[in-house]
């Protein structure tokens, strides 16, 4: 029967879903599900992070600048003692468009705007002009994120 | 006093009857620098008539002034002026909001054919405003400003009467004098003798060197961003200000990054603390899912699995195999893929049979529906 309430196959929220799903799997068939000492917890909830960090960035691919950093940051963690990073860095360096970031754009943008790049992963390598571009996209991205997120940790819970 | 206004109004009216004829010798006047005057004159003899009949006696008194600069720089200076108008055909964009400098008043006679009868009125305006400064003012520069305007009624007066060679050579010398003199005057007036080519509309006190022009440029794409980002970021229609509205911005990305790091860290607890998870994969996707596995080629049956509906004897059997899975695996790609696809068949099943789940009663097909309902 069709759901009149069927979800866009394409959107980047059931793209995410499926992802995390995915891996939220993987996870639980990694480790026996029966330990619960904090420890075990804490490993479990790195482990969901990065996951969800890493569906969400797989999900928007290479489209964006702060999804291909984060990317290049979660291969670079994966791929932890190869020499291989700067190439990597390089690379994505190279795909941003690096322009000085120089604080002269507006008037009083000099703290806010670092604070910004700080937040918005790869932000450290983009103008004010992009860094608001993708400042907006990463957070539609996190809303989806958080409430996928809490969907599934509602149906845990109950 | 009010005499001489009314008639420069009758003028500047005529003048407008002249804008074809002047703009065709306004591109002579860029090849031919010899006389621009006179070429400004000759375009306009009625307008000369009208100088002369109808500038009256009162008029004939304040005439003499720039015969008292003549040797002065200000005459000079004044002189020159027309020389500034031809180039004003350069610019297809002559934006002549009010201009507050001296020169103005002249640029407004000559690029009066190149601006519509809109800002005719406004010319005009400027025009009575520029003479009643200038008639009060008693500095140089206003006295040098009208008596600019003077001193090109003066000339043509005096081309009238054959006396124009002099004074071209003065003109000619004082041509680059008033180049100088435009970029020292107001940036108003800036805008209107540089050629333009980015073709901004600069507004009133502000300037137009391209840098300007492009960092102008620059921060309306960042204000139109910011504007975006209002919308996305709730509550912040009532914060003006770019700095308030990167804080809130900043604010609220920190909110969300750590509404993540607090939901799955709740998962991950949930995740110790129930055996059997409840998993909520869309219905459709199972198949691909299953794809994903490399036992699946092994276990092409277990594609039916989203349609079916686990009796009682299945799904302890599927708990069995869950159960032995929890051990290590025989064979690993096999049991992988029974695991998962265990997990699954059990959680819609779990369903019904965890207490806390026994409310629910749920077919896969439920399953989904509830899924895809929670999002809306």
């Amino acid at each position: 029967m069709n759901n009149p309430h069927h979800m866009n196959p394409r959107s980047l929220k059931s793209r995410f879903t499926t992802r995390f799903l995915r891996a939220l799997t993987k996870i639980r068939a990694q480790k026996p599900i029966s330990s619960s000492s904090p420890t075990e917890i804490f490993r479990r909830y790195r482990k969901i992070k990065v996951a969800a960090d890493k569906s969400m960035a797989y999900s928007v691919r290479s489209r964006k600048t702060w999804s291909r950093a984060m990317l290049w940051k979660l291969r670079s963690r994966s791929h932890r003692r190869r020499p291989v990073k700067t190439k990597f860095r390089q690379s994505v360096m190279k795909n941003t468009k690096t322009t000085t970031t120089t604080g002269e754009d507006g008037v009083g943008f000099g703290v806010e705007a670092s604070e910004l790049r700080e937040l918005v992963p790869g932000g450290e390598a983009m103008d004010l002009c992009n860094l608001l571009d993708e400042t907006a996209h990463y957070i539609k991205c996190l809303t989806t994120q958080v409430q996928v997120m809490k969907k599934i940790a509602d149906f845990y819970s109950l | 006093m009010l005499h001489r206004l009314e008639s420069l109004e009758s003028c500047t009216y005529d003048g407008m009857d002249m804008t074809t004829r002047l703009k065709r010798k306004q591109q002579y006047y860029v090849v031919q620098n010899n006389n621009p005057v006179e070429l400004c004159a000759s375009s306009l003899p009625q307008f000369q008539g009208l100088i002369g009949n109808n500038l009256g006696s009162g008029q004939m008194v304040e005439l003499k002034r720039p015969e008292d600069f003549l040797g002065t720089d200000d005459f000079q200076e004044f002189v020159n002026l027309p020389v500034a108008g031809p180039e004003f055909g350069y610019s297809e964009k002559l934006d002549l909001a009010p201009p507050e400098a001296a020169a103005d008043y002249c640029i407004s006679w000559t690029s009066s054919c190149q601006i519509t009868t809109l800002n005719t009125a406004v010319m005009k305006e400027e025009r009575e405003d520029m003479i009643l400064e200038k008639m009060e003012s008693t500095t140089g520069s206003g006295r040098a400003s009208f008596n600019k305007r003077k001193a090109e009624a003066v000339a043509d007066h005096k081309r009238n009467k054959g006396e124009g060679e002099g004074e071209s050579e003065v003109k000619t010398k004082c041509s680059t004098e008033i180049s100088r003199n435009s970029s020292k005057e107001n940036s108003k007036a800036s805008e209107v003798q540089k050629p333009d080519y980015i073709h901004v509309r600069a507004r009133r006190g502000q300037a137009t060197d391209s840098h300007s022009l492009a960092e102008r440029a620059r921060r309306e794409k960042i204000s139109k961003k910011m504007k975006c980002l209002q919308d996305l970021v709730p509550g912040c229609n009532k914060i003006t200000g770019k700095a308030g509205m990167l804080d809130e911005i900043i604010n609220y990305v920190q909110s969300l990054q750590r509404q993540v790091e607090f939901l799955s860290m709740k998962i991950a607890a949930l995740n110790s603390s129930v055996e059997l998870s409840v998993e909520n994969l869309p219905m459709k996707e199972f198949p691909a899912y299953v794809a994903n596995f490399p036992a699946a080629a092994k276990l092409p049956e277990m594609a039916g699995l989203p349609c079916f509906e686990l009796n009682p004897l299945q799904k302890e059997s599927v708990k069995c195999m869950l159960n032995e899975s929890m051990h290590p695996p025989q064979t690993e790609g096999i049991a992988s893929a029974s695991v998962s696809i265990s997990e699954q068949s059990l959680s819609s099943s779990s369903m019904t049979q965890l207490q806390p789940f026994s409310t629910w009663n749920m077919d896969p097909q439920g399953l989904y529906n509830m899924y895809n309902m929670g999002f809306h």
